[in-house]
């Protein structure tokens, strides 16, 4: 992309949306990355020539969506109002989580993911438990199965320590401080502290494209936080990669070129190999931006007496 | 040269005065020797790249690629395509380059360039003779963002034209470079010049796949194109405006022609005032190659075989001193 002034930047040139160019200088286009390669790299006295560019926009396009699903920190927000099946679809460009929120008496409240399932396919079946088909041979379905439907009304017990938790309600007897149940065998000591949380739990149905959460809590609007693998639902004019990856992305495509080439020497493939590594790495590096301003928030606690 | 040419073929050829060439003869063989040297240019480019990737090749004036190059380069033409047809099915399909669309045919199509964005399209309404005008009334020019500078592309009697816009008078008119709107109506596109994407050249082999490719199918920013007998269909199917497609291509030499005077009982006379007079397009360097080719015909044609050899030996020497 050419460089632009700086009304542009600001305003881009009274065009909307106006903020289209705002921070845009962090980045290097898709179209930059192929179209310098060919130049640079690419050529009658370069290490690969012979090359098609689709070839090059392929191991391009792939780097940048590699790099997205870890080094890159771009993380995507999207704050959704649940349906009544307490379900969050998926947005289209979605590929993995990072953080599911509840958004609630304008507090954020990070939310546990459900170590129990909370959905099931089911087919229809007879009293006899036998499988119910229809004229092609298909087995029947229901819409929703039996687990679905306690989780939708509220009808299942959550091993969570939220309110439709197995032990809510529940009535035990304090001695010298402590709390005793008679409701399991042996009684209950201690906390099972991977489960000890009131919040309302999630499940990520990724073939379904949807997070199913649990019922039973007045919680309505969910923030999603996830990664997308950079390609922009397919416009690739507005594909792009930050610039401390630059150099990285280059030795990325030499690498995949010359090692799917045949003929091509051991020796070279290592050398563009550990060019692709090093690069990555002193390129995350870069991108951690450790420095003691960000460290020295954290770094107050180190005082603090733990009891 | 192509004077100088004969004049030494004739002298060579000259035994005991029976060594006459007629000039339809010298015209033929112009035509094979010119045709040999040109196509061995690209071979000789091909070697002299191997051999500076050897290290056996210098630079300054031992560079030798350079001066292949210089002389491919004269060939060189860039030119608008002639879409193939206004059917949906071929709309995106351009003619080839030939000497009657575009003035010369090619003997390598060396790419082909895609003008990403287009301002505006339309036909013209009418027309003002001597004014070099676009005038379309349903046009908005202005609103539409057309500049001077940008590019008109248009086709008059199967001929494709582009040109550049000088000044945009109104809404509905254009001044142009180009003197040959004398009609109307006339299809037209206009296109912003610095976006000019040059479109990859993919084998029929692999179009489908890469057209089905999620990651790689043709778009306007990297458009494709595949080549068949007469035309050339462009991806994506989005590029089908007169003028959006151009080629750069290296065209075939034109047909060296000797032309000449009829003398009664002497030889012909040359005469380079005639219409169809056509000399050799390769460089000055090349006139003892060019003679020894001609000869090589030359001596066959008069069964003279110290002809052929002298002229075989010449061009072994010299091969052997270029390589």
């Amino acid at each position: 992309m050419a460089y632009i002034n700086q009304y542009q930047y600001y305003t881009n040139n009274e065009g909307n949306p106006n903020d289209a160019n705002w921070g845009s200088y962090q980045y290097v286009t898709l179209e930059d990355i192929v179209n310098n390669f060919m130049l640079i790299y690419q050529g009658n006295h370069e290490l690969v020539n012979n090359l098609n560019r689709f070839q090059v926009l392929f191991h391009a396009k792939r780097g940048i969506q590699e790099l997205n699903y870890d080094a890159l920190k771009e993380i995507k927000i999207l704050q959704l109002d649940l349906d009544s099946s307490y379900r969050f679809v998926l947005p289209s460009d979605f590929v993995n989580w990072v953080r599911i929120s509840e958004w609630r008496n304008g507090v954020l409240r990070p939310l546990t993911e459900n170590i129990q399932t909370s959905y099931a396919k089911a087919y229809l079946q007879d009293n006899d438990a036998n499988l119910l088909f229809d004229q092609d041979g298909n087995v029947l379905s229901p819409q929703d199965s039996e687990i679905d439907l306690a989780r939708i009304r509220g009808g299942s017990r959550s091993i969570y320590l939220n309110s439709n938790s197995v032990y809510d309600g529940q009535e035990g007897w304090n001695v010298d401080g402590c709390w005793y149940f008679d409701y399991q065998v042996g009684a209950r000591f201690g906390l099972n502290t991977e489960t000890a949380n009131s919040n309302p739990t999630f499940n990520v149905d990724k073939k379904a494209g949807v997070i199913n959460f649990s019922s039973g809590s007045s919680m309505r609007s969910v923030v999603l936080e996830y990664v997308s693998d950079g390609m922009e639902n397919g416009d690739d004019a507005s594909v792009s990669l930050n610039k401390l990856f630059e150099e990285y992305i280059y030795a990325y495509i030499r690498y995949s070129i010359l090692n799917g080439r045949l003929g091509v020497q051991e020796y070279v493939v290592n050398r563009a190999r550990r060019d692709k590594s090093s690069l990555l790495r002193n390129a995350k590096l870069r991108l951690s931006n450790i420095h003691p301003g960000r460290l020295l928030m954290n770094m107050r606690g180190k005082d603090k007496w733990i009891k | 040269m192509i004077n100088s040419v004969r004049n030494t073929v004739l002298a060579v050829l000259n035994k005991n005065n029976y060594g006459y060439l007629s000039p339809q003869d010298f015209n033929l063989y112009c035509l094979q020797a010119q045709m040999d040297l040109f196509e061995d240019y690209f071979y000789q480019y091909n070697n002299w790249i191997n051999r500076e990737n050897n290290r056996s090749s210098g630079t300054g004036y031992a560079d030798i690629v350079k001066g292949l190059e210089e002389v491919i380069d004269t060939f060189t033409v860039i030119a608008p395509l002639q879409n193939q047809s206004t059917a949906t099915l071929n709309k995106s399909s351009y003619l080839l380059p030939t000497a009657t669309l575009n003035g010369s045919d090619y003997y390598l199509l060396n790419k082909m360039l895609v003008y990403q964005t287009i301002r505006a399209t339309g036909t013209t309404t009418s027309f003002a003779v001597g004014q070099n005008e676009i005038i379309d009334t349903n046009a908005t020019f202005i609103t539409s963002g057309v500049l001077p500078g940008d590019v008109v592309g248009y086709s008059i009697g199967g001929v494709p034209t582009n040109t550049l816009v000088e000044s945009v008078v109104s809404e509905t008119q254009l001044q142009v470079e180009s003197t040959n709107i004398i009609s109307s109506p006339i299809d037209y596109a206009v296109y912003n010049p610095n976006n000019l994407k040059e479109a990859e050249k993919v084998t029929q082999a692999k179009i489908t796949l890469l057209d089905n490719s999620i990651l790689t199918k043709p778009t306007l920013t990297y458009p494709a194109y595949i080549q068949n007998a007469l035309s050339s269909k462009v991806y994506p199917s989005s590029v089908h405006e007169q003028g959006q497609v151009l080629a750069q291509y290296i065209r075939y030499p034109f047909t060296p022609s000797w032309t000449y005077l009829e003398t009664s009982g002497s030889d012909p006379i040359f005469n380079i005032s005639d219409g169809l007079y056509q000399d050799f397009e390769l460089p000055l360097s090349d006139e003892p190659n060019l003679v020894n080719k001609i000869l090589q015909y030359a001596g066959v044609e008069i069964r003279e075989a110290d002809v052929v050899q002298f002229a075989q030996g010449q061009e072994a020497l010299d091969t052997q001193e270029t390589s």
